[in-house]
């Protein structure tokens, strides 16, 4: 007789949680469960368990079930240069501060298959700073950082990657940065010249150096109110006074305990400046 | 492919044959006329087991020529026309046989043809079935055709875009020589499928492809091409090879499958076409996912927010609501208040005109006593010299009654002028009028007066009389001599008065520096303790016993407290029922002006009286001891060098009050040493020190670059004005000061702390950029110094303090490192906080080294005019605040020296400037030698070089993780490979924090972990751990 109010498939959901933290130390408790949950529900039909106990079943005796059950919990779709406008107001505001430093850090936190990064990257070279920066480009998925690191996309996705670099004030095309081979477009090798890829949890880890901005958007919406501060918090340690913060269009400062750290530096693009602590 | 036509059985042959011989032997060896011609039939139809239509033929040839032969050979029978007629007959018959089974064959052979064709037909479309992809499809196609129809090798190209790609090969012996791609129309392929016909090759010319096996090859001897079209579209071509001739039944084949293969093959890309559609659409359908998911995401935050307005505007509503309700009530209060200030009002009124009577009255009053005064004394006067006439008696003509009668006038008068006198003085004192007239007293002369006056006295009254002054007791006093008299003289008289045995004592001793007490003991009836107070109440006694032996107006006493207040001193009683009393008049030396300022004085009470206190004369109390003030960033410090202890403290209680908190030093070395350690806001510095000079004081506090900008204000008996003012003194005061005086010296010297002017240093040689940044910076509170060159620079931070720098790399005389090497070297220069501010792009190197002395570096550029006025602001500001921290930090630095790490060399492998600042001051501040290397490939460098320089090898390394170029677990494993240094300890600093990735470390190598953010202890312990001594 289960106790009135109680949902077993909640219970079951935070058991198959616990249970894949326990065993493999990847920490979702923290994440925004209704989101979790229903790709969680997706997973289940694509393993064909009937149950989330079901599937823990399979997540803890399979690793393999495991390394393919992950990206569903985390990769999220992006694009080259997604919001255009978001580059394009770091282009125009952002950069001709950064200009004044003789060397820059650029952390990437949960870049996930690597768009965000080469957005980034370009936009730098375009800017003149690539040379003096060091890009730190850091995901809770191996899987994902390996294609972020190969650095190939489908061809079919490119005309809007297009797109998006021009109305971001892109100087010249996005095809000068990438060869098209079969249906796949691969993009420079020497744009990962300056980039560091490497595993971090923003659940668990540590901050690892001081940085001048860190990008990391549609990633926070992911989580539950507390980890969100948590993560605020890595990146609040992490940043120079008058460091930039960025976060995706549907995120915000607002709610966390960090507020007082950041001042508003654009309000439309969610850009955020570290203040003097 | 096997030839059919050789699968017959050579019996079926010999069986022709033999059939054939043995008929034309039996018709031989018969006459005719033996129809054994008959039988040549049976050969014919044998024939028609063979596979070959020209078998008949040949056989119905052979057998005419047989039977012309055998009607020649036979030996006669019949009549020779009927053999003859017989024999065309059977040759006839005998074609007629060929001429059918010819037929049979050729169409038991077209059957077979039909059949082949179909069954192949059949069985490809099996193979065509399912749903196989290109590739398999293609293979499974090939695989077939070319096994069915025996074609050694070949290959099948499918329709890619435009052109035709490989998709299947068998047979080949070099596959890759076959093109992966044909063009439209290129070679016979391209052409066959352009025009949709089978292209046959026979034979092959040289130079083609071979076939082979694993045991030789060869080249084709026969080649077909063949598309597959469908509604015109060509779908694949397909070539094959062949060992011997191509077989038009293949090329029929071919052209028959054409179709259903063509079919296949669009059917298979159209599958694969809609699977990729598939695939686009659920990840198009992933994607809106994930957007109606952060839809949600945001729409349940827009939830929360618009709850949270929610609440905030009832508790809005609610603060308002309470808002009215004490508005309300602050009216209310107003009104009252109101009327409670109109009731003041008037009762003020109503005092002042009180006021204005009782002044009047009181004017009255003196005016009356001035003029009373004199009409009073007069006649009394004059009573006084007639009563002493007749007293004296020089006549004698007066009896001794009459004489006594005189006597008694006399007294009874003096006492009145005195009574007359005390009270005219009481109300001069009261009203405020008594003149003093100060002047230089001989305490020996006025011993003396006293002493001849109540010896008399005393003796009539069988008492003792000492009357004596201490050897410190000063021979000059400077006072009214009349008024201490008049003091003396009534207490030496009450004394006497209340004394009926023992004696009379007075004494004059030094108390403290600055005063002297007289001090009038008796051994008489005392004073009862709850009429202690009394007796100082004017017209009153203790006890109020009257008589004769107690005769006296009770005044006193109370006008010589006045009079002793007046004179800048009090008086103080000690006194025991039955024992005696022991009065004590308390005055400066230095005269009244001073007084209250000086002695350790109990201030008067509104009434007027001076509380009574023990007579233990106490030193005044230890100046307080030198302690180290630990004041916060908004405490201002004032520092006193002041030998004079009670001047010092009289100082102190007036900084305190101010504000201030306050150090005290006694010599001009302890005042050089605090203000040194302390950093004061403000000095008072006495120039007359018991070591040195003041002056000397003030001049090596000036030229200190610690001390030089804290503001100095001089006091001093003689006037070195013109002095201490070039010497750098902020202000002077002579002494005596007065109270009012240094309450504006130290508000002054407040005020001037607390705006303290910020300075800044400019060193810059472009003179139009110099110009911008002096602008830049404009502002009430900073001063802007700006210099060109690097000489310039480091002669202004000889002489002179700043609160901050800002440093272009490029000078004409010196390179801006250079310039920052020399400051933080040597120590005669002020090294204040450092703001780099270039148009030079710096490489790493550079920008590390300039790391280490300047707090930021900033790049001309657009934005840079902001940021410089950021952390320039930065400094200015936290000026003050910083440097306790620093010194505590410096304190503990020098605390810290730790024997096991003393001396160790750890390389430190790290690229963040800001790690790399916290553990290097780490490290040194426990005399850890400390190296840097930025990333792995570094680290291994330095590693190197220790092996080819015999430098010193690190006894520990402390490995961050994530870095450039190679990352820190690489470096590590790199490390281990070395068999020199697979002992050596390598920490590593990992910003992660699960059990794996810690594990990860330690199977790269890593002797151990710690995790960030760092805990300095636990490194450290970390450390010695691994670096045992």
């Amino acid at each position: 007789m289960s106790k009135r109010g109680v949902n077993i498939e909640d219970v079951e959901f935070h058991l198959l949680l616990e249970a894949i933290f326990q065993v493999y130390d990847h920490d979702f408790r923290g994440y925004a469960l209704a989101s979790l949950k229903r790709r969680a529900t997706q997973a289940l039909a694509k393993f064909e368990c009937a149950t989330f106990s079901a599937l823990q079943d399979r997540v803890l005796r399979e690793p393999e079930t495991m390394r393919r059950l992950l990206p569903l919990f985390t990769i999220g779709v992006s694009d080259l240069f997604r919001d255009p406008d978001y580059f394009r107001k770091i282009r125009e505001d952002v950069v001709p501060h950064l200009q004044t430093y003789p060397s820059l850090k650029v952390w990437v936190a949960g870049c996930s298959t690597g768009e965000e990064l080469y957005s980034l990257v370009i936009l730098f070279r375009e800017a003149g700073l690539e040379r003096r920066t060091v890009f730190y480009a850091t995901d809770i998925n191996n899987e994902a950082l390996a294609i972020a690191e190969a650095g190939a996309y489908a061809m079919d996705r490119v005309a809007g990657f297009t797109q998006n670099h021009q109305r971001s004030g892109g100087t010249c095309s996005l095809s000068d940065y990438y060869t098209a081979q079969y249906d796949r477009a691969l993009f420079q090798r020497t744009l990962r010249d300056r980039v560091v890829f490497s595993k971090h949890s923003l659940v668990s880890d540590a901050v690892f150096a001081e940085m001048n901005l860190v990008s990391c958007r549609n990633v926070l919406i992911y989580f539950e109110r507390s980890l969100q501060d948590r993560a605020i918090g890595l990146f609040r340690d992490s940043l120079m006074p008058g460091g930039f913060l960025g976060l995706g269009s549907r995120e915000s400062l607002r709610f966390s305990t960090h507020d007082d750290a950041f001042s508003e530096f654009s309000r439309e693009q969610r850009l955020f400046r570290r203040v003097a602590a | 492919m096997r030839d059919k036509r050789s699968d017959t059985p050579i019996g079926l042959y010999a069986a022709v044959t033999v059939s054939l011989i043995a008929v034309f032997w039996a018709d031989v060896s018969t006459p005719l006329g033996f129809a054994v011609w008959v039988f040549y039939i049976v050969p014919v139809i044998l024939t028609v087991f063979l596979a070959r239509p020209s078998a008949p033929v040949i056989a119905g040839v052979v057998v005419s020529a047989a039977l012309i032969v055998g009607y020649y050979v036979s030996s006669p029978g019949v009549q020779p026309l009927t053999a003859q007629m017989n024999r065309v007959i059977a040759i006839i018959t005998v074609f007629v046989v060929a001429f059918i089974v010819l037929q049979t064959i050729r169409s038991r052979l077209a059957v077979e043809r039909q059949d082949w064709l179909q069954t192949g037909h059949a069985r490809l479309t099996g193979k065509l079935s399912g749903e196989q992809r290109e590739e398999e499809l293609a293979e499974s196609i090939l695989g077939f055709i070319g096994a069915y129809v025996e074609s050694m090798g070949g290959a099948i190209f499918l329709d890619f875009a435009t052109s035709w790609k490989r998709a299947a090969v068998y047979g080949c012996d070099q596959p890759d020589s076959i093109p992966e791609y044909i063009q439209a129309g290129q070679g016979l392929l391209g052409q066959a499928a352009q025009e949709n016909r089978i292209i046959v090759v026979d034979p092959v010319p040289d130079g083609y492809l071979t076939i082979g096996s694993a045991l030789g090859s060869t080249k084709p001897r026969g080649l077909v091409i063949a598309p597959f079209a469908i509604d015109g579209v060509t779908k694949g071509v397909v070539e094959l090879g062949f060992f011997g001739a191509v077989d038009d039944r293949v090329t029929e084949f071919l052209a028959r499958i054409s179709d259903p293969v063509a079919v296949a093959i669009r059917s298979a890309q159209y599958r694969a076409k809609v699977q990729n559609l598939l695939e686009e659409t659920q990840r198009q359908a992933g994607e809106l996912q994930a957007q109606s998911e952060e839809l949600r995401v945001s729409n349940e935050e827009i939830e929360e927010q618009s709850r949270a307005l929610k609440d905030s505007h009832t508790r809005l509503e609610q603060q308002q609501a309470e808002l009215e309700q004490t508005n309300a009530q602050l009216e209310s209060q107003a009104d009252a208040l109101e009327t409670q200030k109109n009731n003041l009002l008037l009762s003020q009124s109503t005092l002042e005109a009180q006021k204005r009577e009782l002044e009047r009255a009181s004017g009255y009053k003196s005016q009356f006593l001035a003029n009373m005064s004199h009409e009073l004394r007069t006649p009394l006067n004059s009573s006084l010299i007639l009563a002493k006439l007749l007293a004296d008696n020089r006549q004698g003509n007066l009896t001794a009654e009459q004489v006594k009668y005189a006597r008694t006038i006399l007294s009874a008068g003096s006492d009145l002028l005195n009574l007359i006198n005390d009270v005219l003085d009481l109300s001069k004192v009261e009203a405020g009028r008594l003149e003093l007239r100060i002047a230089d007293v001989s305490v020996k002369n006025l011993l003396r007066d006293l002493q001849v006056t109540f010896e008399p006295l005393a003796k009539e009254k069988q008492l003792a009389l000492r009357i004596s002054a201490d050897s410190a007791a000063p021979v000059i006093l400077r006072t009214d001599g009349q008024r201490l008299e008049q003091v003396l003289r009534n207490l030496l008289s009450n004394a006497v008065k209340f004394t009926e045995r023992g004696e009379v004592e007075l004494t004059v001793r030094v108390p403290s520096a600055d005063t002297v007490a007289f001090t009038v003991r008796d051994t008489g009836i005392g004073i009862a303790e709850d009429a202690q107070e009394a007796v100082f109440q004017p017209f009153r006694q203790a006890g109020q016993r009257t008589g004769p032996d107690h005769a006296g107006t009770g005044l006193g006493l109370s006008i010589s407290r006045e009079l002793a207040r007046v004179l800048g001193g009090q008086i103080l009683l000690e006194t025991e029922l039955g024992r005696g009393s022991s009065f004590t008049l308390v005055l400066p030396v230095a005269g009244p002006e001073l007084g209250r300022a000086h002695a350790q004085i109990a201030p008067i009470d509104a009434n007027g009286h001076a509380p009574i206190r023990d007579l233990k004369i106490t030193e005044p109390a230890e100046t307080a001891p030198l302690v180290r003030i630990a004041h916060g960033p908004d405490t201002r410090v004032l520092l006193v060098i002041e030998d004079d202890k009670s001047f010092a403290t009289v100082i102190a209680d007036l900084a305190r009050e101010i504000g201030f908190e306050v150090l005290i030093a006694g010599t001009g070395q302890e005042g050089l040493t605090l203000a040194a350690q302390q950093s004061p806001h403000c000095i008072v510095l006495d120039l007359g020190l018991p070591d040195v000079t003041g002056l000397s004081v003030l001049d090596r506090l000036k030229k200190s670059p610690a001390t030089r900008h804290i503001p100095v204000h001089v006091v001093s008996g003689s006037d070195y004005m013109e002095i201490a003012y070039p010497l750098g003194a902020a202000g002077y005061a002579l002494k005596p000061v007065k109270r009012e005086q240094l309450v504006k010296a130290l508000s002054e010297l407040e005020r001037q702390s607390a705006r303290r002017n910020r300075r800044v240093l400019l060193v810059e040689d472009n003179a139009i950029q110099l110009e911008s940044l002096c602008r830049l910076f404009e502002a009430p509170e900073v001063t802007t110094v700006p210099v060109r060159s690097a000489a310039e620079c480091l002669e202004k931070l000889k002489a002179e303090t700043f609160d901050c720098m800002v440093l272009d790399l490029n000078l004409p005389d010196s390179s801006g490192f250079s310039l920052l090497e020399t400051l933080s070297q040597e120590p005669a220069y002020s090294f204040p906080p450092v703001i780099v501010y270039t148009g030079r792009d710096l490489s790493g190197a550079e920008d590390e080294k300039l790391r280490r002395y300047a707090k930021s570096v900033i790049l001309k550029g657009a934005k840079s005019p902001e940021r410089l006025l950021d952390e320039v602001s930065l400094f200015l500001h936290q000026v003050v605040a910083t440097m306790p921290a620093e010194k505590q930090a410096m304190l503990q630095r020098a605390r810290s020296r730790d024997a096991s790490l003393e001396g160790k060399r750890v390389l430190i492998v790290e690229d963040d400037v800001r790690n790399i600042f916290a553990l290097t001051s780490v490290l040194e501040a426990h005399g850890v030698v400390p190296s840097v290397a930025r990333n792995g490939r570094e680290a291994l460098a330095m590693l190197e070089a220790t092996r080819t320089e015999a430098r010193q090898f690190p006894d520990l390394v402390l490995m961050d993780i994530m870095m450039p170029e190679m990352d820190g677990l690489t470096a590590t494993r790199e490390i281990r490979k070395q068999p020199a240094w697979k002992k050596l300890p390598i920490i590593v600093l990992t910003a992660k924090a699960t059990r794996n990735d810690q594990a990860e470390s330690l199977q790269a190598g890593a002797s151990d972990y710690i995790a960030k953010p760092l805990d300095v202890d636990k490194l450290l312990s970390l450390m010695r751990v691994w670096m045992p001594r």
